[in-house]
């Protein structure tokens, strides 16, 4: 039998295994003693080595067994889970990650880890529990003895109801869901041109019918927010470890459900979002005592639904951001000048440390440092469609939210016209629409001013950013504009007129027209117009 | 002759080489199931000739649902599955109604051979 065709499928099984496997080290670091975890630690290992010894991996099957073992002391009463175990189980994990990877690129012969393996079969807690006694926790043992529920999150879709399938199958569908819509409007412009009525029915069925086939196209695609944040216990865990601070970690709202492009893209930003938490906001015990804290630190990320959004924040105690060192650093990088540093607001102090070239780390340490910086996670944000924003106050930690559209690909716009342009905004960074008589335009400082509600919201000539003829009118002439919302601040664009909404299809621009600034993508209209869709963000920055 | 079988065992990976096995022999696979509920589900509605059932299960213990199974459908024969390392759970097993064991890792002819030995 050729064992070679199920290498893909171990791969994938064995890093489900190996991710639950460390979320469940984290947790029972928390819950020492906790029968439930250690039983299905034990499980993962177990089933890591049988796979593993099936397909004939021996290296793995043999790592993999060791750790079984010891959970099997743990499980049945003969040793203690330790904080030192935890740790020599991490690295079993991660050796066990490196060989899957050398499984997944096609080597043939897998590195042993015959120096981990020893330290494992050596491993004897009891030498470690006189030292550092932990205390078996009652109300856990108790809580085990309930009936076991099933906890385990990603399994239960697999009977013969559901299959699996390739990613790239289902990116594939949507593309091809995508290319139908707009051959739709094509068509219907088609036969509105040739007055051909009869088409309406089955253009208007056809419509419905493609309404559908997104939907469940793009539903397939989603994939619970615990997809990715498996490991990020297991990460600020670590970073709070090699740093001497004590952080206790939740995160809520793990079973909300994003399209795999918003998540796949979201989970780096998260990372160093995570990291300058852990790096920046949290003090050491000590310090944090010393300034009337708990000892330990609290970090916490939360994902809630909102309509056709998904908001990420990560919150933290620590010691927040000082908005005078900010504007310090921003001036001298010359980010910003000394005129713009005196009328900026809280917010537009927060949101310099995503400004490219910003950073207010003193020293670059291995963790933070690693090329990334937060203008990479506004960009990717943004990219997105969605919004990022900081709230912060000095000495009492920061909370940073990212908003982020729950699909990619087929989104709702609003587009207008710009000199010979058709622009797109993406609907959900579109607060309102206005129409306003030139008068209404005020003059304030170097910028130009409308007011709103109360507040003054800068003016942007759409045309001046596109490069497009401004046409310069009498006082009394009115126009369009659209309010846009970023990172809590509004902008209002003006444009020559605004053509209405629709669902378009979006399509990433390719060198060299990715290069475009404030251009995010590109969609091709009914008619065979290309429209760009606009990234407010990038439209608005500080030019050079 | 052909066989109705079905297999109980977490891992998918497992139920497809299983089931290719299985296939390739002139077996029949009535049902997959990933955890005990599913299988005692399974066994509801299609009682198949053979289970295989793998002894570390998430959400029971497959001791259990092996009495479960010969009590309640005693004509399904039960074939054990487990890692090595496990001698006195098989054992158990072997007591409790289990036909035969097979040993994980294994290879394909001798998932055959235990199979085939069930027929006298």
């Amino acid at each position: 039998m050729d064992m070679s065709q199920y290498r893909d499928l171990f791969v994938s099984e064995a890093r489900e295994h190996l991710n639950a496997f460390n979320s469940l080290i984290v947790r029972l670091e928390d819950l020492t003693g906790d029968q439930k975890l250690i039983d299905e630690l034990f499980r993962h290992a177990h089933s890591l080595k049988g796979m593993a010894a099936t397909m004939g991996y021996e290296p793995i099957a043999r790592l993999s067994h060791v750790m079984e073992d010891q959970l099997g002391h743990v499980r049945d009463g003969e040793t203690t889970f330790t904080p030192s175990l935890a740790d020599l189980l991490f690295e079993g994990a991660d050796a066990l990650s490196g060989m899957v990877s050398q499984v997944e690129s096609g080597i043939e012969t897998i590195t042993e880890s015959n120096v981990l393996i020893e330290k494992l079969a050596a491993f004897d807690p009891s030498a470690e529990i006189k030292s550092s006694p932990v205390l078996p926790d009652e109300s856990n043992q108790a809580a085990s003895d309930s009936p076991p529920t099933a906890t385990h999150n990603f399994r239960q879709s697999d009977s013969l109801k559901s299959i699996r399938i390739k990613t790239e199958t289902l990116d594939h569908l949507v593309n091809i869901a995508g290319e139908l819509f707009t051959n739709r409007y094509r068509l219907a412009e088609c036969a509105r041109r040739s007055g051909l009525s009869d088409f309406d029915p089955p253009l208007n069925q056809l419509a419905a019918l493609l309404r559908e086939l997104r939907d469940v196209v793009l539903q397939a695609r989603m994939v619970p927010f615990a997809f990715i944040a498996e490991r990020f216990p297991r990460l600020v865990r670590d970073l709070a470890r090699k740093q001497g601070k004590e952080v206790a970690f939740h995160i809520d709202g793990t079973n909300i459900e994003l399209d795999r492009g918003v998540l796949e893209e979201i989970a780096e930003p998260l990372i160093h979002i995570l990291r300058n938490a852990v790096d920046h906001g949290m003090s050491t015990p000590d310090e944090r005592v010393a300034a009337g804290k708990p000892y330990s630190g609290e970090i916490s990320l939360t994902v809630i639904r909102d309509k056709g959004y998904v908001e990420i924040a990560v919150e933290d105690d620590g010691c927040g951001m000082d908005s005078e060192r900010l504007k310090t650093k921003a001036l001298q990088k010359g980010i910003i000048s000394l005129e713009q540093a005196d009328t900026m607001t809280q917010q537009e102090i927060l949101m310099l440390v995503c400004a490219p070239g910003f950073s207010t780390a003193e020293t670059v340490s291995d963790i933070s440092g690693r090329g990334v910086g937060m203008d990479a996670v506004q960009n990717a944000v943004h990219s997105l469609g969605g919004a990022l924003s900081i709230h912060s106050e000095t000495g009492s930690g920061s909370r940073i939210v990212l908003r982020l559209p729950i699909t990619v690909s087929i989104i709702h716009v609003l587009l207008v016209q710009s000199g010979e342009f058709e622009i797109a905004f993406p609907v959900n960074v579109v607060c309102r629409t206005l129409e306003l008589l030139r008068d209404d335009i005020l003059d304030e400082a170097c910028r130009k001013v409308v007011e709103l509600d109360g507040t003054r919201v800068p003016v942007k000539s759409l045309n001046r950013l596109l490069g497009q003829p401004v046409a310069a009118g009498p006082a009394t002439k009115i126009v369009p504009a659209v309010v846009c919302e970023i990172g809590g601040d509004k902008i209002a664009f003006i444009a020559d007129c605004i053509l209405g909404q629709q669902e378009i299809f979006v399509r990433p621009l390719t060198t060299p027209l990715s290069f475009l600034r404030g251009i995010s993508g590109a969609t091709v209209t009914g008619d065979g117009r290309v429209v760009f869709v606009v990234d407010v963000a990038s439209l608005t920055r500080n030019r050079p | 002759m052909s066989r109705t079988v079905m297999i109980v065992d977490d891992a998918l990976f497992m139920r497809n080489i299983l089931r290719g096995i299985l296939t390739e022999n002139g077996y029949v696979v009535a049902a997959e199931a990933a955890s005990g509920i599913e299988a005692m589900k399974h066994l509801r509605t299609n009682q198949p000739d053979i289970v295989l059932l793998d002894i570390i299960l998430p959400d029971s213990n497959g001791l259990d649902l092996l009495q479960s199974i010969a009590v309640s459908y005693p004509n399904s024969k039960v074939v054990v599955c487990s890692g090595i390392g496990q001698e006195q759970v098989i054992q158990k097993a072997l007591d409790l109604g289990a036909k035969a064991f097979i040993p994980k890792p294994f290879k394909p002819e001798k998932v055959v051979e235990i199979l085939e030995s069930l027929e006298d």
